[in-house]
């Protein structure tokens, strides 16, 4: 476990994430008191990214549930592999054993499908991060259950008995906030809204994430991805598309952002077809000025925008 | 400077005892802006305290944020209250909150006035929207009585009752889907092979009854999106007041009104007066004479309610006769959006039901492609016939 808020960010940083103070405080406090951690922002921002790294720097493991609508106990939790309950009724019938001993052992532990929440749970050695992704997806049924697993980290399944975490395991739920949850659900997070990075930390981000690219580039695009975010887009871009981005200008063998570079790998940044006509034109050619007028380094605040 | 200030709660002889009750005095104030704690979230920052330096002003910021705070619409409201509370403690209390509550003129502080001025009207909902159905000339106000009459003239009780019965119907129909998943059943497509399991385990291998499983009814979010321009204020003024007299039986519903602007009235259906906020609203915000900009509304509408509203369970009903009188293309991709984002959109248009009617004009061109149904609801007859056809439809 972690015993300082530094220790956090150094870990991170060793990771490839560069978070701030303040996501490190909180991630601090969440392995402390034990409570889950609710991340919740834009898509593409590094919710998902934070949970992977945590497990990293404790050097255990990740355990990752994918919410969508219809997730149900079954794909949670556990459920019994019926294949192989019947299939061993009927061997025990075909090695003779006796009537009164078959199927005896059907629900025992190796019958069991253990779903990500059952191993979180049951997860000897260190305490697992169990990472609970886009929660905005499922529905209130499996809110109320998570609310329930959530507090006491306690599974009953009846056949076995009830199976109590020796120790809690470290929850990370992301939310894309799709929809809004439940407060009582939060209420028992330590809640976090990540950002869209400022330019210096974007900036930190393509260096630490693509180490190769020059740093005109990178300065370039960071500061025509800070333009782009300030504008009415359908799906704004995130980080990850900075750094899809950087990548695929760097593969290119691009020294400098310049109109045509632009237009021919805008597809990496904005993901709709109306997003992508309303940055052509005009548009692109102020963002492209400012962009290239923009000397000032990191930390320098920026100003002036497309319109 | 501040974290001194901080540090010096904590008293000579590093009692935690006057901190805490400034952490419960810092949570009561929360409170009275209108931003929720409750005793468990204090518990935690308390314990917090244990783990980081609470003269470090940012760290100790970072720590009531997450413990305190569940809403990111609630974060600069905080930090506000945050600074006040904990930089200078020499300010009245009393006095801070309404220079905080005018800073955030959409937020808790005004949340909670409405809230208060809804409290009243909550309790007296279900009686009083029967009085008004039952008996509409013995209300007491008589712009109600006046708009009644206007709306829906010459119909009598009987006829309102039923308008009411056809409207419950068919936002019955509107607001459940399918779901996903299953639950028992009597009969049914899809064998339940877990119960058929545990049935049969008794009697051996011999499975002796079948088990079956369906899909259970979800409900759907409703949008109602009502055109109040011109000769279409009556319809939906109409069709407002029916699903506000029904009040608390509809959740998940949302009620905009259009012309050249969008405006939410769902935070004042369970109201009484609900007409006078229709008409002040109609006075206020739409331009009367500037005809009407649905594709400028729907952006409003597809903006506003993109996270709240509008979803792959989202069933937009549109109340319109659609004469636009603004940018064809807007509307044709903000349609296109609305298309995308949500399960059904309904056109609903009194012209239709005029025999000779073609739906030439530019709007209604523009939105055709878009829409599950275009239907009209000119009288009763005409609503109660949709409402058949969804029914057969959907279900």
């Amino acid at each position: 476990m972690f015993h300082s808020i530094e220790e956090i960010e150094q870990q991170f940083a060793t990771q490839g994430y560069i978070a701030d103070r303040h996501l490190a405080t909180t991630v601090y406090l969440a392995t402390s008191l034990g409570k889950p951690l609710y991340l919740e922002g834009e898509p593409g921002v590094g919710k998902t990214e934070v949970a992977k790294v945590l497990a990293k720097s404790l050097d255990t493991d990740l355990i990752r549930l994918q919410c969508y609508e219809g997730l149900d106990t079954n794909l949670a939790l556990y459920e019994w592999n019926y294949l192989r309950q019947m299939l061993e009724v009927r061997l025990q019938e075909a090695r003779g054993v006796d009537k009164d001993e078959i199927g005896n052992n059907i629900f025992e532990e190796q019958f069991l499908l253990k779903r990500p929440l059952l191993q979180a749970i049951q997860s000897a050695g260190k305490r697992p991060v169990l990472l609970i992704d886009e929660i905005d997806r499922s529905d209130d049924e499996f809110e109320a259950f998570l609310l329930e697993v959530l507090s006491d980290f306690q599974i009953t399944i009846p056949e076995v008995g009830t199976i109590k975490a020796e120790q809690p395991p470290i929850v990370v739920l992301t939310s894309n906030r799709t929809r809004e949850m439940h407060d009582a659900l939060k209420r028992r997070c330590l809640y976090h809204w990540i950002d869209y990075p400022t330019l210096e930390k974007e900036l930190n981000i393509v260096l630490t994430k693509v180490p190769e690219i020059k740093e005109t580039l990178s300065t370039q695009i960071c500061k025509f991805m800070e333009l782009l975010r300030r504008e009415d887009f359908y799906k704004r871009p995130g980080i990850a598309e900075t750094l899809d981005w950087a990548n695929a200008l760097l593969s290119l063998g691009i020294d400098e952002l310049d109109q045509g570079t632009i237009e021919t790998t805008l597809s990496c940044i904005l993901k709709y077809k109306q997003d992508q006509d309303k940055l052509s034109g005009e548009s692109l050619d102020k963002a492209l000025a400012v962009t290239k007028n923009f000397k000032g380094g990191p930390g320098v605040s920026a100003q002036g925008s497309i319109n | 400077m501040h974290s001194n200030d901080a540090v010096s709660q904590r008293g000579d002889d590093g009692a935690s005892v006057p901190l805490i009750t400034h952490i419960v005095q810092f949570g009561r104030k929360l409170h009275d802006a209108g931003i929720d704690v409750n005793p468990s979230n204090l518990i935690d920052l308390s314990r917090s305290l244990l783990y980081i330096d609470i003269a470090n002003y940012d760290d100790f910021y970072a720590a009531a944020l997450a413990t305190l705070i569940i809403n990111r619409e609630d974060m600069e409201l905080f930090s506000l209250l945050f600074r006040e509370y904990w930089q200078n403690r020499e300010i009245p209390f009393e006095d801070e909150f309404p220079a905080s509550e005018e800073k955030n003129g959409n937020g808790a502080g005004e949340a909670r006035q409405l809230q208060k001025q809804l409290q009243p009207a909550d309790g007296e909902a279900p009686g009083d929207a029967e009085e008004h159905d039952g008996d509409p000339e013995q209300t007491g106000y008589s712009s109600r009585e006046l708009l009644v009459k206007k709306d829906i003239d010459g119909m009598t009780d009987k006829e309102l009752d039923e308008a009411r019965k056809i409207i419950a119907e068919l936002i019955a129909i509107l607001a459940n889907r399918k779901s996903r998943r299953f639950s028992p059943a009597k009969s049914g497509q899809q064998l339940d092979f877990r119960k058929i399991f545990r049935r049969s385990m008794p009697y051996g291998e011999y499975c002796l009854k079948l088990s079956y499983k369906t899909h259970r009814l979800k409900k759907n979010k409703l949008i109602l999106f009502c055109d109040v321009s011109g000769s279409m204020e009556r319809y939906s003024r109409f069709l407002i007041q029916l699903i506000c007299a029904m009040g608390a039986k509809i959740s998940n519903i949302e009620v905009a009104v259009f012309s050249t602007r969008m405006t939410s009235i769902t935070p004042y259906l369970n109201r009484k007066d609900i007409d006078e906020v229709i008409k002040q609203m109609s006075d206020q915000v739409h331009d009367w004479a500037g005809g009407t900009n649905i594709g400028g509304c729907l952006r409003e509408l597809n903006e506003q309610q993109a996270h709240q509203m509008l979803s792959s369970h989202t069933v937009a009903v549109i109340l319109s006769d659609g004469w636009d009188q603004g940018d064809a293309d807007l509307m044709r991709s903000e349609m296109e959006q609305l298309r995308r984002r949500v399960n059904k959109i309904i056109w609903l248009n009194p012209l239709l039901g005029n025999a000779n009617y073609q739906p030439l004009c530019k709007g209604m061109q523009t939105a055709l492609p878009f829409l599950d149904h275009f239907l009209p609801v000119h009288n009763l007859e005409s609503l109660s016939e949709a409402t058949r056809l969804l029914r057969t439809l959907w279900h």
